[in-house]
C-alpha cells in the first residue's frame, strides 16, 4: 500500500499535477506518524501509511496554513474520514475541487493509543468513530490506493460516546447543565480543539474578536462556558464526527460527546449528515422551501 | 465626552400613569454624558418638537434619546426634527417605554415601570454613545414597471401608471388580458355588464402606446432590487406570428378538433387553435399544443392552410427575454377551490351542480347559453335552483377558514339574475351569515328578497344528492328548527376563493411574504396595504385576499400610484441601516450567501494588478439589503455588522442593563 502511495506521489510531483503532497511520515523515533509536506520527487519514500496515521490532515488546507497554501496545489493523503472535511470544505467555498488532489486510502480503522499497537490492528484498540465508519473505501477522491474493503457499519451506531449521549439524554436539564458546567471548568483555553480542527478556519476567531469582547478570553467559567458552546454550536450540521479536538484536548473535555449529540440532532431535524455531498451547504443556514420542519413554512 | 439630550415623555397618561416620567429626567441626567433630561406631555406634538429643537441649539447636543412610543410610531418623526435641528437624524434613539413598559405595567404607584424606563432609557443612551452618523443611501431608479396578471387590477394599475407617463410591461399568463371579471355576466350592486365595463379597458391597455402586452407568458425569474429589477420571462410559443395574424377567425371556424374551454368552464367547447372568448385582447388565438394533432402526430394543419397571411407557424419556439424594470406589480388573482372538496355536495359527479364562474357564464349573454339560464345536464330551463354559500369558506375542518367575502353579494346577484330571466323561477339561498357591507350592497340584498322573491334559509345543506331528473337537496333551516329538503332542478355552489396554484412558488422568486392559504402578505394591514416586505415590490386585487371588483381596482390604482411616486425621481433615498463586511476578517464561508432572504449580498473577488483573484469577499449591496440582520446572525467570525445596530452598540446597551 505505502509501495503504490509513494508511486503515485512520485508521479503527481514529476508530471506537476501537484506541487506538494500532503502526507504522513515516521517520527525520529518511529513511534508515531506526523505530518509530511513532500515537495520533491526524491523525497517520496518517507511517505508512510499505517493506522497510526491518526492525524486529519485536511486543516492543512484550510487558510489557517498559509505558509502551505505558498507551496503550491496540495495532492492530500486523506482517509475516508478525512475527505468528509475536505468536502464540507468544498461546499463552504474554502477549497475548490479542483485545486486539490485528493488521494484516498483504504482504511481498516486507526489507532489512538501508539503505545497498544504492536503491527496487529484489533478492534479494542480503534475509536468508535472507526467501528460506525461508512467511508472505509473513501468516497471522493482523484486515486483510491488499497483495496477495496467488505465492511458494514451497524445500522444505529455503536460505542461509548453514544451511550453516554443516551445516558445525559436520560438526565433533567438541571443535571446535564451541571454535568457540562463541571466537564468546561477544566478548559484552559488552549484553543487546541479549534486549532486541530478544519472546520474552524476562521481567520479571526469570534473569540478574538474584541470590539466587542463577547466571549471573556481569561480561564473563567463564564468564558469556557461561552466559549465551549459557542464552538459546539458553530459546527451544528457541521462536524463530521473525526474527533480531533477530543483528541488534543489537554483536559480531556468530552467535546465528542456535544459535537456528536449536535450530529444527531441535524441528522434528526434535518436528515442531514455533513461530509458526503460537497454540492450542499450545511444546513443549519439553508432556508428551502422543501424543508421538513413545518413550522418554518 | 457626548453631549446627549434626553426627552421623556408623559404621552398624555399612557406613559405617565405608570411611570414616573419627572423621576426618570432626573436620574438619567446623573449619567455621564448626558448633558439635558426634560420630560412633557407630549413630545410628538408642535410644541414638543420645537422644544426639542431649541434644546439641541442652547445645550448643542450631539445626540439625543426621545423615551416615548415605539420607534414604529414616531422614530421618524424625532429623527426628522433631530436632522432639521442640525444634527445627523441617526444619532436620535427612541426608547420604548410606552408599549414595552408602560401599557404592560399596572402599578399604579409607578414603581416598577419607573424601574423598567430607567434600564431601558440608560441602555439606549449607551447605545446611542457607540452610534455612528449614517448618510441615506441613493439609488439610480428604472423607471419602466412590470405588472404581473391581466385581471382587472393589474389592467387598473398598469393604465394608471401608463397614464402618468411611465413605461408598462403587463405579463399575463393565459392568451388574452381580461382575467375573472371577463367571465362574469353582470356586476353588483349596478348590475352593469361586466365585459360592457371592462373590455374599454382592455382594448385601452392594448392601444396605449405606454404599456406593452405580454400575454401567454410567464415570468421565470427575478433578480436585483428597487429600482433595478431584472426580469425573465419566458414567452409561450403561440404557433401564430402575432405580427402577421390579423384575427378574422378562419383558423378556428376550420380547426377540426375541440376541448373544453377553460374560459367557459367546461360549459362549452373549443377549438384547438382558440381565443379564449371572443372579446379577447390581444386578438390572436393560440394553438393548444398538446392537443394538437399538427404538433403532436403531424397530421392535421388545416389551420395554416386557411389562414391568408399565413401567420400559423408550427414551427415557434418559446422566448425568453430578459426585461429590467424598476417597480413590480403583482396581481396574480385568485382560483375557485377545486371541486374535490364537495364531495357531499356532489360537484363534480351531479351535472346539475355548478360552481358560482359556472352560473356566471350561463347568465352571460356570451356565454354558452346565449344568456338563457339551462341547466347543463339536459339543457332544460330550470324552474327551481337552490344556491348553498360558504362552499368551502368558514369551514376550517373541510375548506379554508377564511369568509371568500364577495359570495353574499354574488348570490343575491345571481337570484337577481334568475328571476329576470326566469320569471317564475323560484330560488332558495342556503346562508350562514349575510355579509353585505358596503356602499348599497345591503339594500342589494334586500332588493333579491324582497323585489325579486328568493328564499333565504339560514343553515347548512347536509347532503345533495339526484333523483328522477331532479337535484335533491337536504338540509337545514335553523330559524324555523326543521329540516329541509328541496326538489331542485339545480344547484349553485357560492365555492371559496383560493390562491392561484403557484402562487408559493411566485412569492419565493419575488422575495415576497405568503400566508398559510398562500395569499400574499402585505407589509402591514391597515397603513401599507399594497406594499410587501420587499421594497419595489406591490400587490393588487385577489392574490392578496378576496375581495370585489371595486375593491380589485382600489388597490390597482394604489399600487400604481405606489410606482409613480416610487419613479417619481431618478435617484431613491434609501435607509442606510444595512449590514456591512468587514473585509478583512470574512472567510467567505457564504453562509450569508446563502442565508439571505434578499438576495443582497454577493460574491466578490479582490484581484491584484495583475489581475489574479487573491482573495473573495462577501458584499453586502446596500440596494437590496433590508437591514434585517440575519447575516449577522449567520456569520461565524463576525465579519458582518449592522449600520445602526452594530454588535458594539448591542454590547454597549447590554451591559448598562
Amino acid at each position: 500500500m505505502e509501495k503504490a502511495l509513494r508511486e503515485k506521489a512520485r508521479e503527481l510531483l514529476t508530471t506537476g499535477e501537484a506541487n506538494v503532497i500532503i502526507g504522513y511520515e515516521w517520527n525520529r523515533r518511529k513511534t508515531r506518524a506526523t505530518p509530511a509536506f513532500i515537495t520533491k520527487a526524491d523525497e517520496v519514500d518517507r511517505l508512510i501509511f499505517n493506522p497510526l496515521c491518526v492525524n486529519n490532515l485536511s486543516i492543512y488546507l484550510t487558510r489557517k496554513n498559509k505558509d502551505i497554501l505558498r507551496m503550491g496545489k496540495p495532492a492530500i493523503v486523506a482517509k475516508g474520514c478525512d475527505i468528509k472535511n475536505i468536502v464540507v470544505l468544498i461546499s463552504e467555498g474554502q477549497v475548490k475541487r479542483e485545486d486539490v488532489v485528493i488521494i484516498g486510502m483504504s482504511c481498516n480503522g486507526v489507532v489512538y493509543k501508539q503505545g497498544l499497537w504492536k503491527g496487529e490492528l484489533r478492534p479494542e484498540i480503534m475509536p468508535v468513530k472507526c467501528h460506525n465508519c461508512d467511508v472505509r473505501n473513501p468516497h471522493l477522491t482523484d486515486f483510491v490506493i488499497g483495496d477495496h474493503i467488505d465492511f458494514t457499519p451497524p445500522e444505529t451506531p455503536r460505542g461509548m460516546v453514544f451511550d453516554k449521549i443516551a445516558a445525559l439524554d436520560a438526565k433533567t436539564p438541571g443535571e446535564r447543565w451541571s454535568f457540562w458546567l463541571e466537564e468546561f471548568s477544566r478548559c484552559i483555553k488552549c484553543y487546541a480543539c479549534r486549532q486541530a480542527c478544519s472546520l474552524c478556519y476562521c481567520e479571526r476567531c469570534i473569540t478574538e474578536k474584541n470590539v466587542p469582547q463577547w466571549i471573556e478570553t481569561s480561564a473563567h467559567q463564564r468564558g469556557n462556558i461561552a466559549w465551549n458552546l459557542v464552538r459546539a454550536m458553530h459546527l451544528a450540521g457541521r462536524c463530521t464526527f473525526c474527533g480531533e479536538c477530543e483528541r488534543s484536548c489537554p483536559a480531556n473535555i468530552k467535546l465528542n460527546l456535544v459535537n456528536q449529540k449536535l450530529v444527531l440532532t441535524v441528522k434528526d431535524a434535518f436528515d442531514f449528515k455533513s461530509g458526503y455531498d460537497e454540492k450542499i451547504h450545511p444546513p443549519m443556514i439553508v432556508f428551502s422551501p422543501d424543508d421538513t420542519e413545518n413550522f418554518i413554512k | 465626552m457626548s453631549r446627549i439630550g434626553v426627552f421623556i415623555c408623559q404621552c398624555g397618561t399612557n406613559i405617565a400613569d405608570t411611570v414616573d416620567t419627572e423621576k426618570v429626567a432626573e436620574e438619567m441626567k446623573k449619567i455621564p454624558g448626558v448633558v439635558h433630561t426634560q420630560d412633557y406631555k407630549f413630545m410628538c406634538s408642535s410644541p414638543g418638537q420645537k422644544m426639542l429643537k431649541e434644546a439641541v441649539k442652547k445645550h448643542r447636543l450631539d445626540g439625543m434619546i426621545v423615551s416615548a412610543c415605539s420607534p414604529h410610531m414616531h422614530e421618524k418623526t424625532f429623527r426628522r426634527a433631530c436632522e432639521s435641528a442640525g444634527i445627523n437624524p441617526y444619532m436620535c434613539e427612541i426608547a420604548n417605554i410606552r408599549e414595552q413598559c408602560s401599557w404592560v405595567h399596572h402599578d399604579k404607584t409607578k414603581e416598577t415601570g419607573t424601574v423598567k424606563s430607567l434600564d431601558l432609557t440608560r441602555m439606549t443612551i449607551e447605545r446611542l454613545k457607540k452610534n455612528q452618523p449614517l448618510k441615506p443611501n441613493k439609488i439610480p431608479v428604472n423607471k419602466r414597471a412590470l405588472i404581473i396578471g391581466g385581471g382587472i387590477a393589474g389592467i387598473q394599475a398598469a393604465l394608471d401608471i401608463a397614464d402618468g407617463g411611465r413605461e408598462v410591461l403587463l405579463v399575463e399568463k393565459t392568451p388574452s388580458i381580461g382575467g375573472n371579471m371577463a367571465k362574469l355576466s353582470e356586476t353588483f350592486p349596478t348590475m352593469d355588464c361586466s365585459q360592457c365595463i371592462l373590455t374599454p379597458k382592455m382594448v385601452e391597455a392594448e392601444l396605449h402606446e405606454n404599456i406593452t402586452l405580454m400575454t401567454y407568458s410567464e415570468v421565470e425569474k427575478i433578480e436585483g432590487f428597487i429600482g433595478n429589477f431584472r426580469v425573465t420571462i419566458r414567452k409561450k410559443a403561440r404557433y401564430v406570428n402575432e405580427e402577421l395574424c390579423t384575427g378574422c377567425g378562419d383558423c378556428w371556424d376550420k380547426c377540426p378538433f375541440k376541448q373544453d374551454s377553460e374560459f367557459e368552464h367546461g360549459l362549452k367547447k373549443r377549438k384547438v387553435i382558440y381565443t379564449p372568448f371572443p372579446q379577447s385582447v390581444p386578438n390572436i388565438p393560440v394553438i393548444d399544443a398538446p392537443n394538437c394533432a399538427m404538433l403532436q402526430k403531424g397530421k392535421c394543419g388545416v389551420c395554416a392552410k386557411v389562414c391568408g397571411p399565413k401567420a400559423v407557424d408550427f414551427e415557434q419556439k418559446d422566448i425568453v427575454v430578459e426585461e429590467k424594470v424598476g417597480a413590480i406589480v403583482v396581481a396574480t388573482g385568485y382560483d375557485l377551490m377545486p371541486n374535490e372538496h364537495f364531495g357531499e355536495y356532489g360537484y363534480g359527479r351531479i351535472k346539475d351542480v355548478i360552481n358560482g364562474l359556472q352560473f356566471e357564464r350561463l347568465a352571460s349573454s356570451s356565454g354558452p347559453t346565449g344568456g338563457k339560464i339551462l341547466r347543463p345536464s339536459d339543457g332544460k330551463e330550470p324552474q327551481s335552483i337552490v344556491f348553498i354559500q360558504c362552499a368551502g369558506s368558514r369551514d376550517e375542518k373541510k375548506g379554508v377558514s377564511y369568509c371568500s367575502k364577495i359570495c353574499c353579494m354574488y348570490t343575491a346577484k345571481h337570484t337577481m339574475l334568475y328571476r329576470h330571466k326566469v320569471h317564475d323561477g323560484q330560488s332558495y339561498v342556503f346562508y350562514m351569515d349575510i355579509r353585505s357591507g358596503g356602499k348599497r350592497y345591503e339594500e342589494f340584498v334586500r332588493g333579491a328578497i324582497e323585489k325579486d322573491g328568493a328564499m333565504y334559509l339560514r343553515g347548512r345543506v347536509s347532503r345533495v344528492y339526484e333523483k328522477d331528473g331532479k337535484v335533491i337537496v337536504q338540509g337545514a333551516d335553523t330559524l324555523s328548527d326543521s329540516q329541509v329538503e328541496i326538489e331542485a332542478d339545480m344547484v349553485v355552489l357560492a365555492t371559496a376563493l383560493v390562491s392561484r396554484p403557484g402562487a408559493d412558488t411566485l412569492a419565493q422568486k419575488l422575495g415576497i411574504g405568503y400566508d398559510k392559504h398562500k395569499f400574499y402578505n402585505e407589509y402591514h394591514p391597515k397603513l401599507k396595504p399594497v406594499e410587501t416586505v420587499t421594497a419595489g415590490i406591490f400587490l393588487a386585487g385577489t392574490c392578496l385576499g378576496p375581495m370585489d371588483v371595486p375593491e380589485s381596482v382600489a388597490q390597482g390604482s394604489a399600487a400604481a400610484s405606489k410606482v409613480l411616486v416610487l419613479t417619481s425621481s431618478d435617484e431613491m433615498i434609501k435607509d442606510p441601516t444595512t449590514a456591512i463586511v468587514n473585509d478583512f476578517t470574512c472567510n467567505a464561508c457564504w453562509d450569508c450567501v446563502v442565508a439571505c432572504p434578499y438576495s443582497a449580498i454577493e460574491k466578490t473577488d479582490i484581484k491584484d494588478r495583475e489581475g489574479n483573484v487573491i482573495r473573495r469577499l462577501a458584499h453586502v449591496n446596500d440596494g437590496v439589503c433590508t437591514g434585517c440582520g440575519t447575516c449577522v446572525a449567520a456569520c461565524r467570525s463576525k465579519a458582518i455588522d449592522l449600520k445602526g445596530y452594530t454588535d458594539e452598540q448591542v454590547y454597549a446597551a447590554i451591559n448598562a442593563f
